[in-house]
């Protein structure tokens, strides 16, 4: 009896508690709790923004995998940022062995456009809990990621499939599931009128590192740009293949102007919203400043970096300095990657290093030779004498005991018949005079490129107030600009030279000129050409170069087993002076871009799981 | 001593089960098939002239999916090729890359030992070539350009390829003697006169004492920017 009673408890017990099994789980947040309140709208979103594939000074265009789910961007404990894009395009020269981007590295960012997607269908379901303009303005900006998402998709693949809605497993079939890629054109409207939705649904302002309408339409200007390009170019320069001809890649040559009027149209909202930065008297000044001071009228979005933990900062300041293992002008890290003399020529001709007979110009210092050079190029290149952090750039390749007869004679000559004297340390001295510079540079084909190779160094968003013992690995925290005026005034001033817009075109390159005390243009000089060289001085060093060349089609003509050069330093024993001679960056790397490269291919898992997604892009 | 005895034989028997665990097979057979062959010239039923890297012959196994992952066989420079760990399957096979005609694709299947040879008919044949050593350093090449089918790609650029090893030409070549010293053309062969189609190059400051191994390419602006070269020659630059 006593036993019976007991087994009933027991059975009471075990009733009451599976009544409490369902509950709420604990160890995951509920979309009670994240669409509930802002703060959950907020952390939602941040891991969007914080997954955007933005190429900031972390991103690793070779597809870096940090082991901690992330590959290119984005990566934790990251510092290498010499391996850039620019450091594959011929801006620069760097740690890459040649053009070693190319092939991309199978982005492929579904499950955070899901994570978009998601976002898009479930707010509405808790709008109650906000006021209408806040969930009408969080629905812009969602549109606006997904945008970006599909951009750096497009950008890289052409043609991808187009998925709007949250997809669902095992409730959908895997068929259903295999969705196949879209046109080249269909993403690029997608792109578009996500980014229109975004603007008519997005508020006036947010804070720096969320979009705000006017954000949606920079990004619409560059993406339409893009379009409009590879429709013009793209017909002109391509390789043959089944996606081409099924339109998954390249578009028709007539659907060029569309794009481009679009790109000046979008561009134009943001006329009067915001300006060019001139917050400086000084143009070289001012030029450095458009970088580092987060007040300016220019930022349209930012990403940014924090000390402590979690790890959001970065290393650019210790990874463009020369260290040279000697704490030189940073307290840690080394530099790896140099901007080149074809770069720096976009500027100038860089003639006045020789005299007319062809003999080198003698200077009386290493800084004499860059005087008078455009401030915009003096704040995006440190030249040799350049002074940082309370030293100089001391770049010097080598002593000449005497130098007779021309630069051109001189460089041609095999290397173990020219009279230098060269040093493999920063050390060695000759009649009390160091051989080579603190900065720079070693012998050819040395084997360390902790010096420059090119005789120049990174300037742009370099900070200059950082003391040297506070330059190291993991302590910058300067936000990257990932959408700035001058961009949109160059996407709307490239849109409207391909339109024959000249006018119009003139006013935006006259004011990125003036700001960047350039000499200003005239109606005569609204060519293709102007705009693509302004556009490489600009944004030099921004991550848009490489995909610039790519979309003008132009990459397998510039990149074409070349192999770019320096300025050298060298000073003339028996004059006291210094000259500087035009010759092969040290380690003479052949870059080449084969024309398959216009489009990555796509990734081979998902051609494995997904066979909708051939034909793989030509070439491939 | 008792559980000492039952825990060896526990961990034996375990081991065991591990063992036969181990010893199941796939059913599938082995990369046994082999495919190897040459490309042939058309006309001459020599093999063409090309480089290592210059194009591939590329197989899809049908039998196995209906959108197959590709895989290619490059061409070595002699004009052969060979792939001895294949499976055994029906295949499409084609030409992919390289300065030729297009082929059709053909199916074939694929088992031990077989063989298939590719004709094919370049845009130009580099006839004539030779070079002499016109001083003990200076190296001049002459050669012929021949366009056996007229509306060829247009041409980029003609370039000496010179190396060290008979493997010689794009992407196999001393930069300093051959890519530096490449002549942009841009034109089409409709464009193309007498003086064009009977070329001279010149490569100076040859190294003394070295043997080289030259010869001349001519690059397209088709899908892969590939070229067509000349036989390669052989030349003693005398030492000092």
């Amino acid at each position: 009896m006593k036993k019976r009673f007991l087994n009933i408890v027991a059975g009471c017990l075990m009733l009451a508690s599976c009544q409490k099994l369902d509950i709420p789980p604990v160890d995951i947040l509920t979309d009670d709790q994240i669409f509930g309140s802002e703060a959950g709208i907020n952390a939602y979103l941040a891991q969007v923004y914080r997954k955007l594939p933005i190429e900031d000074f972390t991103y690793r265009p070779d597809g870096r995998n940090d082991g901690a789910g992330n590959v290119g961007f984005n990566l934790h404990h990251e510092w290498e940022h010499f391996y850039c894009e620019a450091a594959a395009d011929g801006e620069m020269v760097g740690p890459y062995g040649g053009v070693d981007i190319a092939g991309g590295f199978g982005y492929w960012p579904y499950r955070d456009i899901r994570d978009v997607n998601y976002f898009i269908e479930t707010l509405p379901t808790y709008a109650k809990n906000f006021p209408p303009d806040k969930v009408t303005s969080l629905l812009g900006e969602a549109h606006f990621l997904r945008a970006y998402y599909y951009f750096a998709l497009a950008k890289r693949y052409g043609g991808i499939p187009i998925v709007k809605n949250v997809q669902h497993y095992p409730q959908q079939t895997i068929e259903e599931l295999q969705v196949p890629r879209n046109t080249e054109e269909e993403v690029w409207n997608f792109i578009g009128d996500d980014l229109d939705t975004a603007y008519q649904m997005c508020a006036e302002t947010n804070v720096a590192e969320r979009a705000n309408k006017y954000a949606a339409m920079a990004l619409k200007s560059r993406a339409m740009v893009y379009a409009g390009s590879i429709a013009r170019y793209g017909s002109q320069t391509f390789v043959d293949g089944d996606a081409r001809s099924q339109g998954l890649v390249g578009i028709s040559a007539d659907k060029a102007a569309g794009f481009y009027q679009k790109s000046v149209d979008a561009a134009k909202t943001l006329e009067g919203k915001y300006s060019l930065y001139r917050a400086k008297p000084d143009k070289t000044d001012n030029y450095v400043g458009i970088f580092l001071d987060a007040k300016s009228p220019e930022n349209i979005l930012i990403r940014s970096f924090y000390a402590g933990d979690p790890e959001r900062n970065h290393s650019f300041d210790a990874t463009y300095s020369p260290n040279s293992d000697m704490n030189y002008m940073t307290a840690g890290g080394l530099s790896r990657t140099y901007p080149t003399l074809e770069f720096v020529q976009n500027f100038n001709s860089f003639d006045f290093v020789t005299n007319a007979d062809g003999t080198p110009k003698r200077f009386n210092s290493q800084a004499e030779m860059a005087q008078g050079l455009e401030p915009r190029l003096r704040a995006t290149v440190y030249f040799p004498g350049d002074v940082l952090r309370g030293v100089p750039f001391d770049v010097q390749a080598g002593i000449y005991p005497s130098f007779s007869g021309t630069a051109a004679d001189e460089v041609a000559k095999p290397t173990g018949t020219r009279s230098f004297i060269l040093s493999g340390d920063h050390t060695t001295l000759r009649n009390g005079r160091l051989i080579i510079g603190k900065a720079g540079m070693y012998p050819p084909a040395f084997g360390n490129d902790n010096n420059t190779r090119t005789g120049f160094y990174v300037r742009k968003y370099i900070d200059p107030t950082k003391s040297i013992s506070a330059v190291n690995l993991f302590t910058s925290t300067t936000p990257w600009i990932e959408l700035r005026y001058a961009e949109v005034l160059l996407n709307r001033a490239e849109a409207d030279i391909e339109l024959n817009q000249t006018t119009d075109a003139l006013k935006c390159i006259n004011d990125i000129r003036d700001r960047a005390g350039a000499p200003l243009a005239t109606a005569a000089d609204m060519t293709v050409a102007t705009y693509r060289n302004e556009r490489a001085k600009e944004l030099a060093f921004e991550n848009h170069y490489w995909w610039d060349i790519k979309r003008w089609r132009l990459a397998d003509k510039l990149l074409n087993n070349t192999h770019f050069h320096g300025l050298m330093p060298y000073y003339v024993e028996s004059e006291g002076k210094y000259i500087f001679l035009k010759e092969l960056e040290l380690f003479n790397r052949n870059y080449y871009f084969d024309k398959k490269f216009y489009y990555e291919q796509m990734p081979g898992g998902e051609l494995a799981t997904n066979p909708n997604l051939y034909p793989n892009n030509p070439g491939y | 001593m008792k559980l000492k005895s039952f825990k060896i034989l526990s961990l034996g028997v375990s081991l065991l089960f591990f063992a036969s665990s181990c010893v199941k097979m796939d059913t599938y057979a082995g990369p046994d098939a082999s495919l190897n062959g040459n490309v042939i010239e058309d006309g001459s039923k020599n093999n063409v002239q090309t480089c290592s890297g210059n194009f591939s012959i590329r197989l899809e196994q049908l039998s196995w999916d209906s959108v197959p992952v590709p895989q290619d066989i490059p061409v070595k420079s002699d004009g052969t090729f060979q792939n001895t760990k294949l499976f055994s399957g029906h295949y499409r096979v084609s030409i992919h890359g390289g300065a030729f005609w297009p082929v059709a694709p053909e199916e074939m299947d694929i088992s031990s030992g077989s063989t298939h040879d590719f004709k094919l008919t370049p845009y130009l044949f580099v006839n004539n070539f030779k070079a002499e050593l016109t001083d003990s350093t200076t190296l001049r090449l002459t050669y012929t350009l021949e366009a056996p089918v007229q509306g060829i790609p247009k041409i980029l650029e003609i370039t000496p390829y010179l190396n060290t090893t008979q493997i010689v030409g794009p992407n196999n070549s001393i930069y300093d003697y051959s890519d530096l010293l490449k002549v942009p053309i841009n034109k089409d062969w409709s464009e193309f006169n007498d003086a064009d189609k009977n070329g001279e190059l010149i490569i100076s400051n040859l190294v003394p004492g070295r043997i080289f191994y030259v010869r001349v390419g001519v690059k397209f602006d088709n899908n892969d920017k590939s070229s067509n070269l000349s036989n390669v020659i052989k030349i003693t630059v005398p030492g000092k």
